[in-house]
């Protein structure tokens, strides 16, 4: 009796390790296929700069679309230009805004209702990577 | 009576648009060693536009008063980055105006887009 739990035992690990290591390996593929964005945060996720186009756009171009815009709660200044901004810069902004760590109510409940595959896209749309 | 009133306000405003930092003393302690360790240029470049890694901004061509925003909140610890709250830390207002004046003026590919 022993011996068969132990012998069970034995192969549950071995073929969880196996696929463990088939996991990896397909990975390690997945992030070769990708190159897009490059960004080393989002590893998964190739931004889709047409989707962000098509379907999600709507929300950002009414402060960062009109040349000269300004904030107007809590401050007042210019709202930043992110077109031709770092991809990968502008995925982090979102997270911080998303997460609470950087503060500004509006960027907040926009990015709040952003995925990360949202932000992928809206990085891969308005975002340029220096070389 | 109101047409002085009008030249005044536009004076004023006039005024509040010109207060700026110095562009050339920006440029100077962009680079400059001493006062933020290894400077702004490290990281982004001297005029801004070379960031050395995908997590860093372009500067080059940000709105002036957006910069002295950023570069004040890092300073007051509103927003977080280790690197950034080292390199604002000694820097003063008129410092962080200058500086702003300085990336704000020069070219990149940061533009408006819809």
């Amino acid at each position: 009796m022993a011996r068969f739990l132990f012998s069970v035992v034995l192969g549950v690990m071995l073929a969880s390790g196996a696929f463990a290591q088939e996991k990896k390996a397909r990975k390690k593929a997945a992030a070769k296929q990708e190159q897009v964005a490059a960004a080393p945060q989002a590893q998964e996720i190739v931004g889709d700069a047409k989707a962000a186009h098509d379907r999600k756009i709507a929300m950002c171009i009414g402060c960062h679309g009109i040349p000269g815009y300004k904030t107007a709660f809590p401050d007042v200044y210019h709202v930043p230009k992110i077109a031709g901004q770092q991809p990968v810069y502008i995925i982090n902004a979102l997270k911080a805004y998303k997460s609470g760590e950087r503060s500004h109510p509006s960027m907040r409940g926009i990015a709040a209702s952003l995925t990360d595959q949202d932000m992928a896209d809206l990085a891969a749309y308005y975002g340029t990577p220096v070389k | 009576m109101t047409r002085i009133v009008f030249a005044l306000l536009a004076l004023a405003l006039a005024g509040s648009v010109q207060a700026r930092g110095n562009a050339a003393n920006g440029k100077e302690l962009a680079k400059a060693e001493g006062k933020a360790s290894k400077g702004c240029a490290a990281c982004h470049g001297e005029q801004g536009t070379k960031p050395s890694l995908p997590d860093q901004p372009v500067l080059a061509g940000q709105h002036y008063d957006y910069l002295v925003r950023a570069l004040t909140d890092y300073k007051n610890g509103r927003r977080n980055n280790a690197i950034m709250k080292g390199m604002s830390a000694a820097l003063s207002k008129q410092d962080i105006e200058d500086l702003a004046a300085w990336f704000a003026s020069q070219k990149s590919n940061l533009h408006d887009q819809r």
